[in-house]
């Protein structure tokens, strides 16, 4: 029996500088077998582990078709995200995952779809932009709305030019701000300026949703408002965990396990839950 | 299987014998406390003891254990985990037997967790009907006592002056077999039955479980959260003492050289500011209410609905180690009669 609070050796095998303090981990098992058999459904996350320093949960990045390497963007907030981001190519770290539940790709066919996201919210939704470019006729309408604070806090906007260019897809942009000298032709305001504008409709969507709490909680209401309905709306959560097999018991949220029964709810199971602000 | 009447003097033979090819633990007394701890004469044992400081748990998961250990790039695995010796837990009460079924479903059930197996699997399990029900017991309402739930290999009970030793398992009759006592009679479970019906009749608190589970969680908002909110002192005793509460942090220590350290796991509780804590100074539960509300939802209420049994087993523990006396039977009955 595999001791599931055993890590396993990934190589670094590429590091992507996404904003000033957010980088994006290109990663391999050095075990074979191991990177092989890796494959997780969009909205999964990943431990990172540093012996001696700690360890910390994250989504994973890249596409679900890659199964050569896998990828996490990090944002230094703190102990462990701060000793990942001193990492460079070749180093090595322990990886274990993946964990948790995804995005329901399996209710999204033919659905059109919206993301709305925020901050460092983009890369749990990410594999499914990329699942949906490569399985196109499967969907419906994509809408990707995305708000950071400023414009250097976009994450992956070396990529955003090629969203674009999908098939019928919409990509929206806003920060709350711009600072004084930076040019910005985009929304300025809140996430749900942009939902003022948005062109998917109700009817026959789904809206998956990823940022800080907060965010999440205007979303929902300003989507309800718009014609959505509870069982049409997912959120990934964010919680603190230490296992990610729901064991450590931090992450419960009245009678779920963020990490095993989410981190992906349908805003219907989670309704009315305590301790949580949306 | 065989069930064995034996005199008092007996109880002497027996654990000589089980410390013969075991590691014995029982309840111990310590001070006007008991707690179980390692015997080697049945002269140790306080069998009439009211429950433990700590719940035995900490037998299954430690209140602090290594995950692994480092050195600069090399990770070792914990492969002895457990003495090679077989171990016996002695002496527990049915509140405790029926914890051990909520945590088997919390480490075994998702995943398995390797140290917890071996520990549990190492252990045989010696049941011991209570004597006397303490101030802070309310199994019988919990439906967790007086009689012991399932999941022993033999059940002790004092019947006066003599034990009836009952088998449960292959292991547990194989034991008593090889005592030489006597095979009990009809009139020796009788008398079990008179000792079961003198407790029943001895319970001073109690649940009224009947549609608690939707009780609790249909009133978060309710007023008994902030009542009690208020005098938590948010210590965490309620859930170190707790047999069912499961939580733990996952920590690493690195020596004072920087090249090697270990990574542990440690027991944690809800009752603490940190346990909900995320980056950037975020907090799910910063508040106390919040935090006793979890504690005791989860005991009430949330616990059914993860693992389709009532995580709190009556054992009154979290009661007694209560500093301002906050009383989950009291919060169970304020739910219940005070409106919301």
């Amino acid at each position: 029996m595999k001791d599931p609070y055993e890590r396993d050796v990934a190589e670094i095998l590429g590091v992507q500088l996404e904003t000033s303090n957010t980088k994006t981990f290109v990663m391999k098992f050095l075990d074979e077998g191991r990177q092989s058999n890796f494959s997780f459904i969009p909205g999964q996350f990943i431990v990172i582990s540093i012996p001696g320093v700690g360890e910390a949960m994250f989504s994973i990045s890249s596409s679900t078709s890659n199964h050569e390497n896998f990828s996490t963007t990090i944002r230094n907030v703190g102990r462990v995200t701060g000793m990942i981001h001193k990492y460079n190519v070749g180093d090595r770290i322990l990886v274990g995952g993946p964990y948790g539940s995804g995005w329901p790709m399996g209710q999204l066919e033919g659905k059109d779809i919206m993301i709305v996201t925020g901050g460092i919210g983009l890369p749990s939704p990410r594999p499914v932009i990329n699942y949906i470019n490569e399985h196109r006729r499967d969907f419906g309408s994509l809408e990707i709305l995305y708000g950071t604070r400023t414009p250097a806090e976009s994450v992956f906007a070396w990529e955003q030019e090629a969203w674009r260019k999908m098939e019928s897809t919409r990509l929206a942009l806003c920060v709350d701000y711009v600072p004084e000298g930076v040019q910005w032709e985009h929304k300025v305001g809140v996430v749900t300026t942009l939902c003022e504008e948005m062109v998917t409709k109700p009817r026959n969507a789904v809206a998956l949703i990823c940022g800080p709490e907060v965010m999440m909680h205007f979303v929902v209401l300003d989507l309800l408002k718009r014609g959505f309905h509870e069982d049409q709306l997912y959120l990934s959560l964010e919680r603190r965990m230490r296992c990610g097999i729901a064991q450590c018991g931090h992450c419960q949220l009245g009678p779920k396990f963020v990490c095993k029964d989410g981190p992906v709810f349908r805003y219907s199971e989670i309704m009315g839950l305590p301790d949580c602000g949306i | 299987m065989t069930n064995f009447i034996m005199p008092e003097e007996g109880l002497e033979h027996l654990i000589k014998t089980l410390c013969g090819s075991y590691e014995v633990f029982g309840p111990v007394r310590k001070g006007v406390e008991c707690s179980f701890e390692k015997i080697t004469s049945a002269k140790d044992l306080w069998l009439d003891y009211p429950t433990t400081i700590l719940p035995p748990k900490k037998f299954f998961t430690p209140p602090r254990e290594t995950i692994f250990t480092f050195k600069e790039d090399k990770i070792s695995k914990i492969e002895d985990m457990i003495p090679e010796e077989r171990q016996i837990l002695l002496g527990v009460h049915s509140c405790d037997m029926a914890s051990f079924t909520f945590l088997d479903r919390v480490f075994l059930g998702f995943r398995s967790d390797p140290r917890y197996l071996r520990r549990r699997n190492n252990f045989l399990i010696f049941a011991l009907t209570c004597k006397k029900v303490s101030e802070t017991c309310f199994c019988q309402s919990m439906g967790t006592g007086p009689e012991a739930p399932s999941g022993y290999d033999v059940l002790m009970t004092d019947i006066g002056g003599r034990y009836l030793l009952e088998a449960s398992s292959s292991g547990g009759n194989a034991l008593l077999g090889s005592l030489g006592f006597q095979q009990a009679t009809v009139e020796d479970f009788e008398a079990k039955r008179g000792c079961l019906e003198s407790l029943k009749g001895q319970f001073k608190k109690a649940v009224n479980r009947s549609g608690l589970v939707e009780l609790a969680y249909n009133n978060q908002e309710h007023p008994v959260w902030k009542k009690y909110g208020n005098i938590c002192v948010a210590c965490g005793q309620c859930a170190m003492v707790c047999p069912t509460c499961f939580c733990f942090d996952v920590k690493d220590r690195m020596d004072l050289s920087l090249q090697s350290g270990e990574r542990y796991r440690e027991w944690d509780v809800c009752l603490l500011l940190e346990f909900a804590e995320v980056a950037l100074g975020g907090n799910f539960r910063k508040s106390r209410d919040a935090r006793l509300r979890q504690f005791m939802c989860h005991n009430l209420s949330y616990g059914v609905m993860q693992y389709n049994l009532m995580k709190c087993v009556g054992c009154g523990r979290c009661i007694k180690a209560c500093p301002v006396q906050i009383d989950i039977t009291e919060i169970a009955r304020e739910l219940r009669e005070v409106s919301s």
